[in-house]
């Protein structure tokens, strides 16, 4: 070990005495040209990472997340799909839009598993989302949403509703009705009054309970109001398509609104 | 071609004993399909599904089978890419060549795997030959094996197929026992096998290498230790039953823990009358707000740098270069050390050893067989990340826990809430129950308690203090009734006086007991509440496990509706008198599949909290 440091010593001061040997603009210009880099470098970084781009597919299991995100990047759903245990992401360009002529803009699409015991994934990816599409089963939803026990469609969009960073960043809301193809599925307006009313039970709920709120939430809506989801401060829309006939334009027109191409 | 049509019938017949081979991605894809691909009967209802929600996300994917209705499942991983391979075949049918199949299955499929694909239809002529070939090689097994079968505790470890043989290994043994009795078998690699036939899947090598043997100075599956366990069970009840006549025994001296205001009033005892009657000027109780309400403020930096210390790595220089150079793929015996010193740390934390600590790190071996080391980390953070996130998923409760909300969904029904407290003798249920009403009353909801023990001397008494205290009414109706029927009478009462919620309080009783487990499954089934929740104590060791079987086993088994009633949540009492050995959680949540929904950590009414899932985690894995 001594002889290492008294190696290094050495070189320390062979060093020295080379950098006092160069003429001192040299070292200026060297200086510079190390500072003017490392600022660019952060620059670039800070400007990247302030514009995501990214979208996060998410709602219940079984509401056919896997088999939209399928279409999105491939225009169909190949053999179809079981629950995902991991979530899928992948940067490309939008299927629909693979034809056009110039430069198009690829997308960073998450599908997040939506099974309960997952739901901790949906905290990883939301802090980067520029927007978010929660799909909801369209043909079972009055079914979902009076469970007492499991965890419903309402709840989980009340969830993602009033995290701070949604909020804050005012990300954008897609309530994406999926499986309208089939026969018995519910039109977008009865799921719309549906969720709102759900959801204003839930405010009101927690208002009753004690002032002490987890402090990731945030309070809703107007108090004294019905809920609507124009009280919301960031933008919450809602409309329908099928996944699996490819019926997904509405999901598009919203990817290309806040994802500029 | 004449000789194609033989091998077409066999076919035929092949495909409908076994009845779907099912290869997807982890993030839910389907890449090929036997059904699809051969033609073939879809299966009823979704096995697959099921498979997915209840094992494999449950981490308990290193069990051997799985059967749903009569389908039986088995299934495979390949870590590396993020596949799984999954069989489906008749119960009733004993496959032989399933294993071998799947493991045949698993290397052609990976070798001609691209993420960038995703329809493989010509994997349809490998599947068929690979198919007629396992069930070959069953065949002449089947006719070799047959003198053996005299001889249950050896099995055949020469296998053609699988070229990952460990020697001497044992597994038909595990068939029948567990925990192993004999000294000089692993029979506690618990996963049945069919036959003998080697498991390709990863679960029973690694109990082999464990075990050296009896004096294996791990001691994890000791003789003697098990057969402490068989000597503490028997005695395990009487202690239960001394512990009622300690207390009064022991000297009342004032105890004060950390971070608790000391309390100065120590004699509670209300001025009653000689006969303890009810004085009727009485003050409600306010302690200040319950825990439950008080946010925890867990530590975002849990950068721990502490080393597992036993990671003897043998290989020398070149496998640590490897392994900074990230080239590595993990191998069972790599994951092994780093398993271990888990599995020991878990054991240190008060986590059942028995089976399910066990299991527990197989699922997490079998999900990170085959991965590629990432550059610059070492295999032991590679397996705490992993099994960070498998006990992390665990601990997730997989309904929603938050009680006020569902009360009130019940209100506007127009009904109580009814919750049921059941468990052991002397974990805490009344006390318990005492601190829940008073965190309901705090939410201004309307409690009534239900005295359904009507067993044990003072338990009605115990209650109707608690309710004097609370200023909440008490439904009772004395001993020695039948608490179905008290419970019944209290509901109606409730919903009568328009009451929020009602508290019914059972009386302790031994997972063994017949005629009592029969009497509580009887007020379950009569009342139907809308929330069963089992107290048990953070205390408690191996006999959580037994305990929360035998109780949803027999809530299963006496019930006269199909769907019975089990247990829905789990409330975990006693936790301040641990401070890090806070395993109880796991196991029983491992165990059971409910959420802790409360957690009881200290004696008067505002010591009852929510369990912090990080926090747990962090601390079971310290």
């Amino acid at each position: 070990m001594e002889e290492w440091i008294q190696q290094a010593q050495v070189w320390a001061g062979q060093a020295e005495s080379w950098v006092r040997q160069q003429p001192p603009e040299q070292i200026y210009v060297a200086a510079a040209v190390v500072a003017i880099t490392i600022l660019v470098l952060i620059a670039a970084s800070c400007l990247k990472s302030s514009k995501p781009n990214t979208i996060v597919l998410s709602g219940l299991n079984g509401s056919g997340k896997t088999t939209l995100f399928y279409q999105l990047r491939d225009g169909s759903s190949h053999q179809g799909t079981v629950t995902s245990m991991e979530e899928n992401s992948d940067t490309f360009v939008l299927h629909s839009e693979q034809e056009r002529k110039g430069k198009v803009k690829p997308v960073h699409v998450v599908d997040v598993p939506g099974h309960a015991r997952l739901k901790t994934k949906l905290d990883e990816f939301l802090p980067r989302a520029a927007g978010v599409i929660f799909v909801v089963d369209a043909q079972d939803f009055c079914r979902a949403c009076k469970q007492l026990q499991t965890l419903s469609s309402c709840r989980y969009l009340y969830d993602i509703l009033t995290k701070a960073t949604v909020v804050k960043k005012r990300v954008p809301v897609l309530i994406f009705c999926n499986k309208t193809d089939k026969v018995t599925a519910h039109s977008k307006e009865f799921i719309r009054k549906q969720l709102e009313k759900e959801i204003n039970k839930l405010r009101e709920s927690r208002n009753a309970l004690s002032s002490a709120d987890i402090s990731d939430e945030v309070k809703l809506g107007v108090p004294g109001e019905a809920f609507n989801f124009s009280q919301c401060q960031n933008k919450v829309t809602v409309s329908e398509g099928a996944g699996l006939t490819g019926n997904v334009s509405a999901i598009e027109e919203f990817i290309r609104e806040y994802v500029k191409a | 071609m004449p000789d194609l049509n033989p091998s077409i019938s066999q076919l035929i017949r092949l495909s409908k004993m076994l009845e779907e081979l099912l290869i997807f991605t982890r993030g839910g894809l389907i890449l090929w399909s036997s059904c699809q691909a051969l033609g073939g009967a879809v299966l009823k209802g979704s096995p697959i599904d099921a498979l997915i929600r209840s094992c494999l996300l449950e981490e308990r994917s290193a069990d051997a089978s799985f059967s749903q209705d009569n389908y039986g499942l088995k299934w495979t991983f390949h870590n590396e890419l993020g596949l799984v391979f999954v069989a489906v075949y008749q119960r009733i049918l004993h496959l032989l060549y399933i294993d071998d199949l799947l493991a045949a299955v698993h290397k052609e499929f990976s070798q001609i795997y691209d993420p960038k694909r995703t329809d493989y239809y010509d994997f349809t002529d490998i599947f068929r030959q690979l198919h007629l070939e396992a069930e070959a090689r069953a065949e002449v097994m089947k006719k070799f094996k047959q003198p053996i079968v005299s001889r249950p505790s050896q099995t055949l470890s020469h296998n053609k197929t699988a070229p990952k043989v460990r020697g001497g290994e044992n597994t038909a043994g595990g068939n029948n026992k567990k925990g192993g009795s004999g000294k000089d078998e692993d029979s506690d690699g618990g996963s049945a096998t069919f036959e003998g036939k080697e498991n390709s899947q990863p679960c029973v090598v690694v109990k082999r290498k464990e075990n050296g043997g009896p004096k294996d100075n791990n001691g994890a599956f000791d003789v003697n230790k098990l057969q402490n366990l068989r000597n503490k069970k028997k005695t395990v009840p009487t202690e239960n039953r001394a512990k009622k006549t300690k207390p009064d025994i022991k000297k009342k001296v004032n105890r004060v823990w950390d971070d608790k205001p000391s309390n100065k009033k120590l004699d509670f005892t209300d001025p009653a009358d000689e006969r303890g009657d009810e004085v009727t000027d009485h003050v409600l109780v306010t302690q200040g707000e319950s825990m439950m309400d008080k946010d925890e403020n867990v530590s975002s930096d849990s950068e721990d740098e502490e080393e597992a210390q036993d990671a003897p790595k043998k290989k020398g220089w070149f496998s640590m270069f490897q392994s900074i150079a990230g080239n590595s793929v993990l191998e069972k015996s790599d994951l092994q050390p780093a398993l271990k010193g888990l599995k020991d740390r878990l054991m240190t934390k008060n986590v059942v050893c028995r089976g399910n600590c066990r299991k527990l790190c197989e699922s997490v071996a079998a999900s990170l067989e085959g991965k590629k080391l990432g550059s610059f980390t070492r295999i032991s953070s590679t397996v705490q990340t992993a099994m960070e996130e498998a006990l992390l998923r665990i601990l997730t409760p997989r309904r929603s826990i938050d009680i006020l909300r569902d009360v009130q969904s019940a209100k506007e029904r127009g009904r109580p809430y009814v919750i049921v407290f059941v468990g052991v003798n002397g974990v805490g249920k009344s006390t318990n129950l005492a601190k829940v009403a008073y965190w309901l009353l705090q939410h201004n909801l309307s409690v009534t308690l239900a005295a359904c023990d009507t067993f044990r001397s003072g338990a009605v008494e115990q209650l109707r203090t608690h309710a004097r205290r609370l200023q909440i009414p008490i439904f009772e109706k004395g001993y020695e009734k039948d608490p179905a029927v008290v419970a019944k009478e209290a509901i109606q009462d409730a919903s009568r006086n328009k009451s929020d919620v009602v508290l019914v309080d059972t009386a302790g009783r031994m997972q063994d007991n017949e005629p009592l487990m029969r009497a509580l499954s009887k007020l379950i089934n009569l009342n139907n509440p809308d929330l069963v929740l089992f107290v048990g104590e953070a205390l408690v060791g191996n006999d959580a496990v037994d305990q929360l079987t035998k109780f949803n086993q027999k809530l299963a088994d006496l019930s006269s509706v199909p769907t019975a009633r089990l247990i829905d949540g789990i409330l975990l009492t006693k936790f301040d008198t641990i401070d890090d050995k806070v395993g109880a959680a796991l196991s029983m949540v491992y165990i059971s599949g409910a959420p802790v929904m409360f957690v009881g950590c200290g004696q008067s009414y505002t010591d009852l909290k929510k369990l912090n899932v990080k926090s747990i985690v962090k601390t079971l894995l310290k």
